[in-house]
């Protein structure tokens, strides 16, 4: 008797230890997945916040840029820039032939002119002198610079040629080749090359989405989630609708972007890419998700303070303005940010709108056509070139960042303007 | 309170049923309820005593499948009429609940919401004396005087109840119910409340729902006993308590059933 | 009793046994009186000497219920039927101990009595103290069936004991009258006469106090109608 009281004791013990390490495995798991993850993504992505440079020395001669004695502003900004820009890729090798001209040239991005361009116009003074030019080197110099880049290839499955590697190992002997913090990472809108390709374009078109969002999508979700918990009747009808609210959270986002497609771009002819009919298809998917939280909210709101409202002779109206709403806000705007959040890291029905158009400007108004961070990613993740790897995981630090941020927001609410009752 | 020897009638139910739903709660309850007097209503939980309570100052219309039935008179007119208004009843009609129920707001806006909401005060200086009387009479100013601008769900849990109090006569009803206001404070909190209680009936008619029958004992004086939604006995507390007529009762407070 | 038990057993044990000892009381006391009156009437030394030894028994019980009532109060808070109980308890056991002590006098003065009794006197010594014997049987028996109107009868009763006690009186002084050496004997036989009213008086006391524990109310201020008025205003 008492033997058997022992084993079924140890047995019970064992039972719990047992389930305690499946536990512990399972959430082992889940952090191990989270950790590679995040190395991941790190490891292949911090890079891209470094942009590597060529340190070229040019010559601003006048006479190749077809530019008279004491040129005015305007002068210069028309002045060509071609020929000195190639001319002082050129002279890295002063033995190169015509093809291998072409090569150098090819080692930076297309964009050097410009960027000689901006050096000048910074300093006019520079006509006539030689200065050395920070030129951004070519997506794949940076991959190489940065060590990503597979050297042992053969020549023709690469898209650096041994002579542009063999002239690049050169400048970084002689120390004309430095690796700095990718601002434009930041400022530029996309491109097609990856070296000049930015965020700023699908950061703001992510922005403006979710303003409008937010805007539509808050006050129509907790005037009816106001309305569903402390006026409606309760009936088959409201239960119909409650119903269908909780389906509607669980609606397949690409639908949401369906609609937006069929309604607003075909029968409202709103304009096609932009964050404006972005924010009103992620409303759309957001609506429950907000009432939900919002309705959760006030009911959480203790009857009791509704009871004493109305026993002090206030009206339904007063009780739910002066007490249930301001002390359900606190859950309903946290509920709110969340989802947002979720709005924020939704691909397909941005897709399906069309917000995945190639945008190279920064848009200033959600009139404007621009991209979104997730969908960034998506374009990105597509292309073939190298640079863009590393651009994809930046983008989605970018992302996480973000969220993370908004995801504080929503608890630092919660728990700061959370009201104790009891 | 006796005028003339006539014990003057404040609150008269007659014929009170309460349904839910399909569900009957109160059956034919009547009861007359003396001025300036505590009456308390014991009984078994889920007898009707609350809900009668409620029923007092139309509560229960909260409640969509609620619906009560036949006449309860104040001061001689029937606040189930169509005509009655249920925010008038209400300010007249004060209310104090079992668990202390302040709003997360500032002790003074706990007191000065009713009567801002009825327009009582014209100046800050009218509330100001409103929000002093109130917390006075509710035995609290004392305490909290230095404080008023701090939460009021910053108080202890006595503290709170007779806040709910003082709240409740800042609009100076005529009548006040209480349900069940002691059950969640300590017993030296309690006896503050009783003593309140007593205070309080100069000037208000009490009525009070209470599970400990001691407690009835010690602040009414007029007893009504409920049981199964039927009002089995009334009368003067120490009748009910000493010698009641009714052998329900009688097994009730002397601890026989429920 | 008829009561329901409560929903607490140990506070219906409390009160069932409470109940007992002053049953027990009330059955010791009667015993005391019938003894005292035995020992009187047949002038037994022996049986008065085993009352006057028993009255300690009854104050034992006094101070027990005593004890009982005041737990009870302190820690049950009986209400209704059961604190009529409680206090009438408390009343009776009172009432009961100075029964006892009344019976234990009558002993004591037994032993100093010298002289053989004249008949007549001990008859009315015996009638008065039978009325009374059975007076108290009948309150005893009214407490165990919580019987008001058995109660009531005893409360009635009262009046023919005080016109046998002054019969009985009347015996004593025409004793005292009859010879100067009676004057010891018949001054302790007057004590005796109206230590024996004096326990009748008590019995009535009990009486009224089962019929407020049954009643819950006042015998006095209440009578019951279609019985004949015997007493009037004297208790």
């Amino acid at each position: 008797m008492n033997k058997n009281k022992e084993q079924l004791l140890n047995k019970r013990y064992k039972a719990e230890q047992r389930f305690r390490l499946y536990g512990q495995s399972a959430i082992f798991m889940a952090l191990l997945f989270l950790t590679i993850f995040i190395f991941k993504i790190f490891s292949t992505g911090y890079s891209a916040f470094q942009k590597t440079w060529l340190i070229v020395p040019v010559t601003f001669d006048p006479e190749l840029m077809m530019l008279e004695q004491n040129p005015s502003k305007e002068d210069i900004q028309d002045a060509d820039y071609y020929d000195i820009a190639l001319k002082s890729m050129a002279d890295l090798d002063l033995n190169a032939n015509e093809d291998q001209e072409n090569e150098l040239k090819r080692m930076v991005s297309y964009f050097f002119e410009k960027e000689i361009k901006n050096e000048l116009l910074n300093d006019p003074n520079l006509i006539g002198k030689t200065k050395e030019v920070y030129l951004t080197a070519s997506d794949d110099l940076d991959q190489v610079f940065k060590g990503n880049y597979p050297r042992d290839l053969p020549e023709d499955q690469r898209r650096v040629s041994d002579y542009q590697l063999k002239i690049f190992d050169q400048l970084v002997v002689n120390g004309m080749v430095e690796s700095k913090f990718n601002i434009s990472f930041f400022t530029n809108a996309d491109s097609r090359e990856a070296e000049l390709a930015g965020i700023a374009s699908s950061f703001m078109g992510s922005i403006f989405s979710i303003l409008v969002c937010l805007m539509i999508a808050f006050p129509v979700a907790v005037l009816a989630a106001i309305y569903l918990e402390e006026f409606a009747p309760k009936n088959r009808f409201t239960d119909f609708i409650e119903v269908n609210i909780n389906n509607l959270a669980a609606v397949p986002s690409i639908v949401f972007g369906l609609l937006g497609l069929g309604v607003l771009l075909a029968i409202f002819q709103l304009p096609r890419s932009t964050p404006l009919v972005g924010g009103i298809t992620l409303s759309l998917m957001t609506l429950p998700t907000i009432i939900i939280a919002a309705r959760a909210s006030l009911k959480a709101v203790p009857p009791s303070i509704r009871e004493a409202a109305l026993a002090m002779g206030a009206s339904r109206m007063q009780t739910t303005m002066h007490h249930t709403v301001p002390l359900s806000m606190p859950g309903t705007l946290s509920g709110t940010i969340i989802g947002l959040a979720q709005a924020l890291g939704e691909t397909a029905p941005l897709i399906l709108i069309g917000m995945v158009a190639f945008v190279n400007t920064i848009p200033g108004s959600p009139m404007d056509p621009a991209a979104s961070l997730p969908v960034q990613i998506y374009i990105w993740a597509e292309s073939a070139e190298r640079g863009f790897v590393e651009k994809v995981s930046a983008c989605i630090m970018v992302l996480l960042g973000f969220l993370i941020t908004m995801n504080l927001f929503a608890q630092i609410i919660r728990h700061k303007f959370e009201k104790k009752w009891s | 309170m006796k005028k003339n020897g006539v014990k003057m009638i404040k609150i008269k139910a007659k014929d009170v049923d309460v349904f839910y739903g399909k569900k009957q709660a109160l059956f034919n309850i009547s009861l007359d309820i003396e001025e300036n007097q505590v009456t308390a209503l014991i009984g078994p939980s889920g007898c009707g005593k609350s809900t009668f309570l409620r029923c007092l100052n139309r509560m229960n219309d909260v409640i969509d499948i609620c619906s009560v039935k036949g006449e309860i008179l104040i001061n001689d007119f029937n606040i189930n009429d169509k005509s009655c208004d249920v925010v008038r009843l209400r300010e007249k009609i004060g209310m104090v609940f079992q668990k202390p129920n302040p709003f997360p707001k500032t002790l003074y806006e706990n007191v000065s919401y009713g009567p801002t909401i009825h327009g009582m005060a014209q100046s800050k200086q009218e509330m100001d004396e409103i929000v002093e009387t109130s917390l006075k009479k509710a035995a609290l100013w004392e305490e909290v005087k230095d404080r008023l601008h701090e939460p009021g769900t910053g108080l202890s849990g006595g503290q709170q109840q007779r806040l709910c109090i003082a709240r409740a006569i800042s609009v100076r009803p005529e009548v006040i119910l209480m349900d069940e206001p002691c059950s969640a404070l300590d017993p030296i909190a309690t006896a503050q409340i009783e003593e309140l209680i007593d205070e309080l009936k100069k000037e208000h008619t009490i009525i009070i729902v209470t599970h400990s029958m001691a407690q009835a004992a010690r602040v009414s004086q007029n007893t009504g006993f409920f049981h199964l939604g039927q009002l089995i006995e009334h009368g003067s507390t120490d009748k009910i308590f000493k010698n009641p007529d009714n052998k329900k009762t009688q097994d009730y407070i002397t601890g026989r059933f429920g | 009793m008829s009561e329901a038990p409560h929903t607490v057993k140990s506070y219906e044990e409390e009160l069932k046994n409470l109940n007992a000892n002053i049953v027990k009381m009330g059955s010791a006391c009667e015993d005391a009186l019938g003894k005292a009156i035995h020992a009187i009437t047949t002038r037994n030394s022996d049986i008065a000497e085993n009352v006057i030894q028993d009255d300690e028994k009854i104050d034992k019980y006094e101070a027990l219920i005593e004890q009982q009532v005041v737990n009870l109060i302190a820690l049950r808070q009986p209400m209704a039927i059961d604190l009529r109980e409680t206090v009438t308890a408390l009343k009776m056991s009172s009432d009961l101990e100075r029964i006892g002590d009344l019976a234990k006098n009558i002993s004591k003065r037994t032993l100093l009595l010298n002289e053989n009794l004249p008949k007549n006197l001990v008859d009315s010594l015996n009638r008065v103290s039978t009325n009374v014997q059975k007076q108290l049987k009948s309150t005893l028996d009214a407490y165990l069936e919580r019987s008001a109107p058995i109660a009531v009868n005893v409360w009635e009763g009262d009046e023919q004991i005080d016109d046998l006690t002054n019969l009985c009186m009347q015996e004593v002084i025409k004793y005292l009258k009859d010879n100067e050496k009676n004057l010891e004997d018949g001054t302790h036989l007057l004590f005796v006469t109206k230590n024996v009213e004096r326990i009748g008086d008590h019995t009535t006391n009990v009486a009224e106090q089962i019929y407020f524990l049954v009643k819950g109310e006042y015998l006095e201020g209440d009578r019951p109608k279609g019985t004949e008025p015997i007493v009037t205003g004297e208790k």
